[in-house]
């Protein structure tokens, strides 16, 4: 059972404060020569990891084909100076499967995965999706739980464990439900049975996750603020819950600013930092410009703001 | 006005005989317990009290009960809330006269009703009482209407009554964006978390809980918040991780088996009214079980 392979044990990798890129865009293509400059910044901001493409990356909006072409020119771009993660959800098992195969041998270092695309599946064919595509991946496996974005599917907690029996590189999940009672329960069944089970808060409320017991943030506003992501999720680690007060209170304002205007208002803000990664693929759309005009002017207001990089410094 | 709600604060369950009719002597007892063991405030009767299964001539004269039993030692609010609002009205005013510290009310039960609709109803309800006021915000058990921070906000300002928030959401950014808004007009606003979430919302600002488990366990409700205040936070998770699997244990049937888990520590307040079941004596041993697994039994006090 668990502890069988010797490489890329689920002990070794810690989650950290990683940061979920934007993916830039010129005439609809991946920009690369972009996509260099986003992913140097990410790491001269102090990122312990990145995690691509998540959806504020466009992940959805990819093909597999361009997902395994960005995994690699990132890893190669990365060249081990943090780990690099590989978002390998997708609607159909298989489809995920091969993104995981694919990422393992493009020297990623962990995969992350929601439960499927569209479909409600009961926690049965849950725990089998992710099974399978874990064992194709063969790397640290990280479920993605974010109930609101996928029609109220929930990993219930009893379906982690069962998913802890069948996948010994089951390390840890990212909650982005922001629910106490789930995430508790969560910490609680799971370290029962494997005690360096991870809990990553997959937003940027990082005070109520950390006090939990949550070791890692996965951060989309890292692309507008990553010194204030920095502030907030060192305080966390440091349990100075007081002190994060201040910086949870800004996150927590541009956490809602960009859950209403998703990617789009991400690369809005970006391209007001002096960092343009272009427009979003469609079905999503530009911001138009007096919404971004209007985001911009939210944005400013957030005191923190100020002192944010800009350009691609 | 200068009531402060921090800390673990108790809302006793209703006992009833085994005929369903009111137990006086025994809540006069309970109510008692809770103070003795650290109850910071007396708060009657919340859901878990069996509010709606009760009428409002029993809420009205166990009510009584409760003010005399606590007897100044710490505030006492009455939960008025009903479904008809005139209830509602008729309860606050039987509050003020009988002499409790405040009133608290959830958003008016079942009809759907856009954000105005409770703004207006919280108004009337806080300028016709001079009562401190204490709103309760339960968006899943009332499908979704709930309070946000601009609404809060909004009567922030319009009553300088309104001291503090019920909030039962579990969620970080609905408590916290609650929390923001309110203590930016009124940094003495207090946010009460429904039941022992203490870990995650006193690290974000909240003042204390409705408890749930005080009946079964105070010292480690007690543990849960006075860890939490002093920054030992591996001691919180330790005691948080144990409350949330209490907690876990009595949500199902809530309170039937609250209240037979009071029977395992010698605290009998019997059955529970229909449509609620009273737990059976199967589950009677289950919960015996788990508390004495969770170490409970040996813990906490054993009768009154």
């Amino acid at each position: 059972m668990a502890g069988d392979r010797k490489d890329n044990t689920v002990s070794d990798f810690k989650f950290g404060l990683t940061h979920a890129p934007l993916t830039p865009f010129v005439h609809d293509r991946i920009d690369h020569d972009t996509y260099r400059k986003v992913i140097d910044f990410h790491l001269r901001n102090r990122a312990e990891g990145l995690a691509l493409p998540m959806h504020a990356g466009e992940s959805v909006s990819l093909t597999a084909e361009e997902r395994k072409a960005l995994a690699e020119f990132a890893i190669k771009q990365v060249a081990g100076r943090v780990p690099v993660i590989i978002n390998v959800s997708e609607a159909g098992t298989a489809i995920a499967s091969s993104l995981a195969a694919h990422a393992r041998k493009a020297g990623a270092t962990a995969l992350i995965c929601s439960v499927p695309y569209y479909w409600t599946p009961p926690q049965s064919m849950l725990v089998e999706h992710f099974a399978t595509i874990g064992q194709a991946g063969g790397l640290p496996f990280f479920v993605l739980n974010s109930p609101s974005e996928f029609s109220e599917v929930e990993f219930a907690s009893k379906s982690v464990v069962e998913l802890l029996g069948k996948l010994p590189h089951f390390a840890g999940l990212v909650d982005m439900s922001l629910d106490w009672q789930y995430m508790i329960e969560v910490v609680t069944v799971a370290r029962a049975v494997r005690p360096d089970f991870q809990l990553v808060s997959g937003n940027e409320y990082m005070i109520s996750a950390g006090a939990i017991g949550a070791t890692g943030m996965l951060s989309s506003l890292a692309s507008v603020s990553p010194k204030l992501v920095r502030e907030l999720y060192d305080l966390c680690r440091a349990q100075d819950y007081k002190a994060a007060r201040a910086p949870q209170e800004d996150a927590a304002i541009l956490f809602r600013l960009f859950r209403d205007a998703g990617p789009a208002g991400l690369k809005a803000a970006a391209k007001t930092m002096g960092r343009d990664c272009g427009a979003p693929r469609q079905p999503l759309q530009t911001l138009p410009d007096g919404a971004a005009r209007a985001l911009a002017a939210k944005i400013s207001n957030v005191g923190s703001v100020k002192g944010e990089p800009r350009g691609w410094a | 006005m200068t009531l402060v709600l921090k800390g673990v604060m108790q809302s006793p369950v209703t006992p009833l005989k085994n005929d369903f009719s009111p137990d006086y002597e025994t809540f006069e007892r309970l109510v008692d317990f809770h103070v003795r063991t650290g109850a910071t405030a007396i708060s009657w009767p919340h859901h878990k009290a069996e509010s709606h299964n009760l009428t409002i001539a029993e809420r009205k004269a166990l009510g009584e009960v409760a003010i005399k039993a606590v007897n100044k030692r710490v505030p006492v609010s009455i939960h008025v809330s009903a479904l008809a609002l005139e209830d509602t009205f008729d309860l606050a005013r039987h509050a003020q006269k009988k002499g409790a510290d405040a009133i608290i009310a959830i958003t008016p039960y079942f009809w759907k009703y856009p954000p105005e609709a409770i703004y207006d109803y919280f108004v009337k309800l806080g300028t016709s009482f001079d009562l401190p006021l204490i709103a309760y915000n339960s968006p899943s058990y009332l499908d979704g209407i709930e309070f946000t921070g601009e609404l809060t906000a909004r009567l922030i300002q319009r009553l300088p009554n309104f001291i503090g928030m019920k909030e039962a959401s579990f969620n970080s950014e609905k408590f916290f964006e609650i929390l923001r808004a309110a203590q930016r007009l009124r940094s003495t606003f207090a946010m009460i978390v429904g039941v022992e979430y203490l870990l995650p919302s006193v690290s974000l600002g909240g003042a204390g809980s409705y408890s749930s488990a005080g009946a079964i366990c105070p010292n480690l409700c007690i543990e849960l918040y006075e860890s939490c205040i002093a920054g030992d936070w591996d001691r919180a998770r330790a005691a948080q991780y144990k409350l949330s699997e209490l907690w876990l244990l009595f949500r199902d049937q809530y309170p039937s088996s609250l209240k037979g888990g009071c029977v395992i520590m010698g605290r009998p307040v019997g059955p529970t009214r229909p449509p609620l079941p009273t737990a059976s004596p199967e589950r009677v041993k289950f919960i015996e079980k788990r508390l004495i697994e969770l170490g409970i039994v040996d813990s906490e006090p054993h009768g009154w």
